[in-house]
């Protein structure tokens, strides 16, 4: 046995490092689709009331060992015009609620008054999530009128998108009246982060699937035919998409406890991993499976933005150094993961070291697994403020968490160019340009390098042994940063070590490393602020669940040549 | 119609703002208004009337002027954020057995959230004592003594915390509260002084503009 520790947060917690985190055995898509799995969850199409049109609603019902789910299906004929991702969209192709139990008729009808306007309506407590999905245009035309002419659609085309629908937000955890966390927070179904919005999405691309096939056949009908049925194989690939914008990227700084436990599970799951003083057969025999469907993913994986087709080209330069390492020595036969990985460390790109990572954990899935019951955060306890810490204490801290920050010339407009707001347009969140915009006014507190700082030279001439309580009844302008750096003391992940305000700042890697843990695939920036991404894509249907795997789905399988 | 736990955080944290605070007290008014909606307090309409009566004054003003002996604040009234943020960072003097007072406190309900911290960090129920009530909390429930008048009262001449205090009769959190559309509407308008006004600029720079996100 080797001694492998969890890697420095001063490693990881990097913002280059974050944005190329990949998906793993604990990301929230795989997680939900293992349990259902294993618990053999039955589920039910109870209504599709949908016209020619494309317009009415549908339900699906999930029923698990002690409760049952239905996702609301509202769809609508959507003008092209209205389309749009943006938050500040008024309407779209489709709307969802995830309801708690079966929902009645009257359930069904007041909640067609409040999803389909989305934010414009209120939803209760039995209504644990509200979303909305557009319509990838090129994709749905394409597959409708090849359907609908009795053909199957172009597999090259479907891969080049990669899904019918892309959902443009996933409201949970209270938002709209809907349920608070809280109240569902002790259900072993959703004891594990946002179970709820995974099983909406997850049951959103069933719906979907028919959907598509209702509107072929309809315009099949229309025309004197009858519409091909979509072939399974080709419905598996295509998972929902997802359009991810800033609203996302404060979220990993507005919850730095539960932000460290998910990176806290998978820097654990390698540690241990990493710790391995040998490797089974059958192990290797899973890694170098995965390997071979992970290289088939990345084969997929296509973007037009600058900076992704650079990482993508050295992820394939760095897939191809594994590939020849591998080829060539193979696993070491003593510590093999650690050997591997700090091979890695020396020769692969920072996309590279966390693809491969998150690689080496497929094989152990009796070690990792079990860390997923440790992804919750209940932030009562790291709220409170400990106000005898002493001044001496806190700078150390300080010192340790924010490093960083303190080294960097917070003078320089470089590094202070940016700063976050939220605009009176639906509250949506913002960054935006500190000198050239009247906007400081209205800075919301998501650059905690600098304001860290500020906390440290306001404490410069206070006495050592002072307790902190003290320095805040007179510098409640720091109890802010006092708290989150109680945090961080605590929590070693918590803080993103990284300047979230500078000029060079890129917003899409906080989407994508939130976007990784739920286990999101083939990032795609449209901007350096907004992505889109794949969830679910080559997964079983519910329907399939049982007869398929419900874990290493997202790897496509590869066929032997 | 009833709101979500989360939407009464939310909306305090952003009033709390608008009405002048600095982030880390909003949070704690957020927080309290919060739990004390929870128990189904009028935590809205208290933080309301706090906010209204406070509006973008210096909190230093209704700040302890010190934390030794009973607390009182330069303007003649405190702030029961200021204050009970102030105790629930002091509360191990309460483990000690030290009581801590404080003089002329505003919306002295608002001080029992952070009892209720206070009593989670010292593993032991607090109370909070003023004329006419006394709320007794553990962290997780909540018993509660006197009228309902003296409860929601707008100022406290003397106010005490101690612990440990002994529970009697407790009620247990509910997960939806009732909210008062006045108060709602009200903390809306010192929310709204948190959002920058939209451009058109904004629009299409702030929020990313790139490829065409209509395909």
């Amino acid at each position: 046995m080797t001694e492998v520790s969890c890697r420095d947060p001063n490693l990881v917690m990097r913002l280059a490092r974050l944005g190329s985190i990949h998906q793993s055995r604990l990301s929230f898509m795989r997680i939900l689709t293992r349990r259902m799995a294993r618990e053999g969850w039955r589920f039910e199409q109870t209504a599709f009331n949908v016209d020619d049109q494309g317009v009415g609603h549908a339900v699906y019902s999930a029923h698990g060992p002690e409760r049952a789910y239905s996702l609301i299906a509202y769809a609508h004929d959507l003008p092209a015009e209205k389309r749009s991702d943006r938050v500040i969209a008024e309407a779209w192709d489709a709307t969802f609620t995830l309801f708690d139990g079966i929902p009645t008729e009257a359930d069904i009808e007041r909640l067609s008054h409040n999803i389909p306007v989305q934010e414009a309506g209120r939803v209760n407590g039995t209504e644990l999530s509200v979303s909305r999905a557009n319509r990838s245009v090129r994709l749905w035309e394409h597959v409708v009128s090849s359907l609908a002419a009795g053909t199957q659609p172009d597999a090259e085309q479907i891969n080049a998108v990669g899904y019918l629908m892309r959902t443009t937000a996933v409201y949970g955890s209270g938002k709209l009246g809907a349920a608070d966390r809280e109240m569902i927070a002790d259900r072993p179904e959703f004891r594990v982060p946002f179970q709820v919005e995974m099983l909406s999405v997850y049951l959103t691309r069933w719906f979907v699937r028919d959907l598509v096939q209702h509107m072929a056949n309809a315009r099949a009908t229309a025309q004197g035919g009858s519409a091909a049925t979509l072939d399974p194989e080709l419905a598996r690939s295509m998972g929902i998409g997802n359009s991810t914008g800033l609203g996302m990227a404060p979220f990993l700084l507005n919850h730095p406890v539960l932000f460290s436990n998910w990176v806290a599970a998978r820097e654990t799951a390698l540690q241990r991993v990493r710790s391995l003083a040998t490797a089974s057969a059958e192990e290797k025999a899973v890694f170098a499976e995965m390997f071979q469907r992970g290289c088939a993913s990345v084969a997929e994986w296509h973007s037009e933005h600058p900076v992704q087709i650079e990482k993508l080209a050295a992820l394939q330069a760095d897939i191809d150094l594994i590939a020849a390492k591998l080829e060539d020595e193979g696993l070491a036969e003593a510590n093999p993961w650690n050997s591997l990985y700090n091979w890695a460390e020396q020769t692969l790109t920072v996309e590279g070291q966390e693809w491969l990572a998150s690689l080496m954990l497929e094989p152990y899935g009796h070690l990792v697994d079990e860390l997923e019951q440790e992804m919750a955060a209940d932030n009562t306890a790291t709220f409170r403020i400990a106000g005898a810490m002493t001044v001496a204490r806190l700078r150390e801290v300080l010192q340790e968490v924010y490093g960083w920050a303190l080294d960097t010339d917070w003078a320089l407009p470089a590094n202070k160019a940016r700063a976050w707001y939220v605009s009176e347009e639906k509250l949506e969140p913002r960054l935006g340009e500190r000198f050239e915009e009247p906007i400081e006014e209205y800075e919301q507190p998501l650059a905690p390098g600098r304001d860290a700082t500020q906390l440290y030279q306001a404490l410069a001439h206070w006495p050592a042994q002072t307790p902190v309580a003290e320095f805040l009844l007179r510098h409640p302008e720091h109890r802010h940063s006092v708290r989150r750096a109680q945090i961080a003391n605590r929590a070693p992940y918590a803080e993103i070590r990284d300047n979230t305000i500078s000029q060079n700042v890129l917003p899409i890697d906080m989407l994508r490393c939130k976007l990784a843990f739920f286990g999101a695939t083939h990032f795609d920036p449209r901007s350096d602020r907004w992505v889109r991404i794949c969830m679910y894509g080559n997964a079983p249907y519910p329907e399939e669940l049982s007869s398929r795997d419900g874990d290493f789905w997202i790897y496509p399988e590869v066929q032997e040549s | 119609m009833t709101h979500s736990l989360n939407e009464i955080e939310a909306m305090s944290k952003r009033a709390a703002r608008g009405a002048g605070l600095p982030w880390g007290l909003a949070e704690e008014a957020a927080k309290g208004t919060r739990w004390l909606s929870a128990f189904s307090f009028p935590g809205i309409e208290m933080l309301e009337g706090l906010l209204t009566l406070n509006d973008r004054l210096p909190a230093v003003d209704f700040s302890p002027a010190t934390l030794n002996g009973s607390w009182s604040a330069p303007a003649g009234r405190m702030s029961p954020l200021i204050a009970g943020a102030a105790m629930s960072d002091c509360a191990v003097r309460m483990e000690a057995g030290q009581v801590i007072e404080m003089e002329n406190v505003s919306f002295p309900l608002l001080v029992v959230p952070f009892a209720a911290g206070a009593a989670l960090r010292l593993c032991v129920p607090v109370s909070v004592s003023w004329e006419g009530a006394r709320l007794t909390t553990d962290g997780q429930r909540l018993c509660v003594q006197g009228e309902r008048e003296a409860i929601q009262a707008r100022h406290a001449a003397q106010l005490s915390c101690a612990a440990p205090a002994e529970m009697t009769g407790q009620s247990e959190p509910v997960m939806r509260a009732e909210v008062d559309e006045t108060a709602w509407a009200k903390l809306g308008e010192f929310a709204h002084r948190t959002y920058a006004p939209a451009t058109e600029s904004s629009r299409l720079l702030g929020a990313g503009a790139g490829l065409n996100d209509n395909d």
